[in-house]
C-alpha cells in the first residue's frame, strides 16, 4: 500500500465484493437483493436481515440517498490516518432503504440531507462512492 | 421486596481485582490467576474449593480454557470460555447462577483479564486497526476511515441527537458526575474532578464525542466466585444475591427499519431482568452502567425505563445520577474514570456497592442494583439485577 500523504488507504477487492468495485470503476453503485422478500439490502449484506435467506442477488441503485447520520473525524483513529482529519463519515440511506458507510464529502451535513453518489478513482486500489450534497 | 427476593437461587461471594492501568509486566492469564486467587481468598475458600471457572477472553486472545491448569484445579464440574463481548460477564454470571441452581455446580469462578496496553503506546493504538488491513468490504470500511469503535458509537449518538434533540452537554453531565464519584474511589484511573466547561473543552475525537465522552483503556483483571445464596451466608463475606438476568442481541439491521442509535438490547433485557427478580424500575437503587460512553449510559437510562424515550438527554443533566442524586449510577467512576474492564467495570462496583464497602462513596440504599453489559456496536445486552439485602 502506498505510504503517501493525503492517501486514503488503497482499498482491496476480495471475491465477494468485486461486482460492487467493478460497478464503482464503471460509476455505478449496486446493492443486494434477497430473492425470497425482495428486501433490499446493503452491499455487503450476506443474509436478508428480514427473511434470513441466503439467496441474494446484485441490482442497480440510483446512487441517490439521505444522511441519516454522520461523524467528522478529528483525531486520527490510528497513524494511517493522520494527514487525513479531519474527515467525515456517515450513513446514507439509499433511496432504495439499505444503508451504505460512506465517506461523505460535504461542509454542511444535517440530518436528511439529500446525497449524491460520486466516484473517486485511485491510482492504487479500488473505486468507491463518496457522497455529496445533491443539487 | 416480593417473594422472590427471598430465596434467590445464587449469590456473588468474592471478588478479586488486580492492579488495573498500566499494568506492564504481566499476561493476562497471569493476570486471570491472580484475579481468580484473590476472589477465592476474598470468599473464605481455597482455589482447589473451586469446582466451576468460566473464562472470558480479552482482546489479545487470553485467558483461554487453560486457566485451569494455571491454577492447578482439578475435577471442574463447569468449565468454558464465554465470549459475548462486553455482555460477558452478565452471560457468565447467569450460568454460573442457572447451573448451581440445577445442583451442576457449587462455587463458580467467573474471569475476565485483558492486556490491550502496550508501554509507549497509546489506547487508540491498542484498538485500532493496522493500516495493512483487511480486504473486500472490511478494506472498504479501512478505505473511508471508519475503524474505530469511537467513531461507530460517534455515528449512533449523532442520530440520537438528531432525532431527539440530545446535546454534548448533557453527555458531558454523565462525565462530570462519574469524575466526582471517581475522587472517592481509591481504584480509579482519573479522581481529578471536571467541570462541564472542562468535557466541552477536552478534544473532539470523532464528532459529536469528546475525548471526556470516551472510556480509558487498561491492562488487568477481575473475577467473581458465584456460590449458592444459602452457602455465601457462611462464608467470609456479606453476600451479594443474584435476583434476575436476561440477554438481549438484536442482531444489526442496516436499512430502513433499523433502530441504529435510538434504541438498544437493554430495552428488551432490562424489563425481563426486572421481572425474573421480581422488581420494577421503580425499586432500583443503584445503576452500575456500561459506559464505554457517556452516549452508551443514556440511552440504557431510556432502554431501562428510568425515564421515557428521547428524554435521556434531559434526564442524565438534572443531576440524578451525581453524587447526592437519586439515582447513584457508576459510583466508582465507571470505565470512563476508574478503569475499564468491560462488563466487569460496572459489575466490580455493583458488587462493592452491595456489600457495604465502598467507603466515602458509599450509598444508603442497595438493596435493588441493576447492572448493564454491552458489547460490539450495541449489538450484545446482559442485564444483572443484585441485592445488597442479604447482609
Amino acid at each position: 500500500m502506498t505510504e503517501t500523504p493525503d492517501a486514503w488507504p488503497a482499498i482491496q477487492r476480495d471475491t465477494k465484493s468485486a461486482p460492487f468495485f467493478d460497478a464503482a470503476a464503471r460509476d455505478e453503485l449496486v446493492i443486494k437483493r434477497c430473492t425470497g422478500c425482495g428486501q433490499a439490502l446493503p452491499p455487503e449484506a450476506l443474509v436478508c436481515t428480514t427473511c434470513a435467506g441466503t439467496a441474494l442477488d446484485w441490482i442497480p441503485a440510483e446512487g441517490s440517498g439521505t444522511l441519516l447520520t454522520w461523524t467528522t473525524v478529528h483525531r486520527a483513529p490510528n497513524r494511517a490516518y493522520t494527514d487525513l482529519v479531519p474527515y467525515t463519515v456517515g450513513i446514507v440511506e439509499l433511496s432504495e432503504g439499505p444503508w451504505l458507510y460512506a465517506r461523505v464529502d460535504t461542509a454542511r451535513p444535517s440530518p436528511d440531507l439529500p446525497l449524491r453518489a460520486e466516484f473517486v478513482h485511485p491510482g492504487d486500489g479500488e473505486s468507491y462512492p463518496v457522497f455529496t450534497a445533491a443539487e | 421486596m416480593s417473594d422472590q427476593l427471598e430465596q434467590p437461587p445464587a449469590a456473588i461471594a468474592g471478588l478479586g481485582l488486580t492492579d488495573v492501568g498500566k499494568v506492564y509486566d504481566r499476561s493476562a492469564t497471569d493476570l486471570a490467576a491472580e484475579a481468580v486467587r484473590l476472589a477465592a481468598n476474598d470468599a473464605g475458600l481455597a482455589v482447589s474449593d473451586l469446582d466451576g471457572l468460566l473464562v472470558s477472553p480479552g482482546t489479545q486472545g487470553a485467558p483461554k480454557l487453560s486457566l485451569q491448569k494455571v491454577l492447578g484445579l482439578r475435577d471442574l464440574r463447569l468449565l468454558a470460555e464465554i465470549n459475548a463481548l462486553g455482555a460477558s460477564p452478565g452471560v457468565m454470571i447467569a450460568h454460573a447462577a442457572a447451573t448451581i441452581a440445577m445442583g451442576g455446580a457449587s462455587a463458580v469462578a467467573c474471569v475476565f483479564a485483558d492486556t490491550p496496553l502496550k508501554p509507549k503506546g497509546s489506547g487508540r493504538d491498542a484498538f485500532g486497526t493496522p493500516r495493512s488491513g483487511p480486504r473486500g468490504f472490511a478494506g472498504y470500511h479501512a478505505g473511508i476511515g471508519l475503524v474505530s469503535p469511537n467513531l461507530f458509537y460517534a455515528l449512533a449518538a449523532r442520530r440520537h441527537f438528531a432525532t431527539y434533540g440530545t446535546t454534548s452537554e448533557q453527555l458531558g453531565a454523565i462525565a462530570v458526575a462519574q469524575r466526582a464519584w471517581a475522587a472517592d474511589n481509591p481504584a480509579a484511573q482519573f479522581r481529578e474532578p471536571i467541570s462541564l466547561a472542562q468535557h466541552q473543552e477536552s478534544p473532539l475525537i470523532a464528532d459529536p464525542l469528546h475525548l471526556y465522552d470516551i472510556c480509558l483503556v487498561s491492562n488487568g483483571a477481575a473475577a467473581v466466585i458465584v456460590t449458592s445464596a444459602e452457602r455465601a451466608r457462611d462464608l467470609a463475606q456479606p453476600p451479594v444475591d443474584i435476583l434476575g438476568w436476561a440477554q438481549a442481541h438484536p442482531g444489526r439491521v442496516q436499512h430502513d427499519d433499523s433502530d441504529f442509535g435510538l434504541r438498544t438490547g437493554a430495552a428488551d433485557a432490562g424489563p425481563r431482568a426486572l421481572r425474573m427478580a421480581g422488581v420494577r424500575v421503580e425499586d432500583v437503587d443503584l445503576l452500575q452502567l456500561y459506559d464505554c460512553y457517556t452516549y452508551t449510559v443514556m440511552v440504557t437510562l431510556e432502554d431501562y425505563g428510568f425515564c421515557p424515550k428521547g428524554e435521556g438527554g434531559k434526564f442524565v443533566a438534572e443531576g440524578h445520577l451525581a453524587p447526592g442524586g437519586d439515582l447513584p449510577c457508576n459510583t466508582g467512576g465507571g470505565q470512563l474514570s476508574a478503569f475499564y474492564l468491560t462488563g466487569f467495570t460496572p459489575l466490580v462496583e455493583a458488587v462493592v456497592q452491595g456489600r457495604g464497602q465502598a467507603g466515602a462513596r458509599q450509598v444508603d440504599q442497595r438493596d435493588v442494583i441493576m447492572v448493564s453489559g454491552n458489547g460490539g456496536i450495541l449489538e450484545h445486552h446482559a442485564t444483572l439485577i443484585l441485592s445488597g439485602a442479604g447482609r
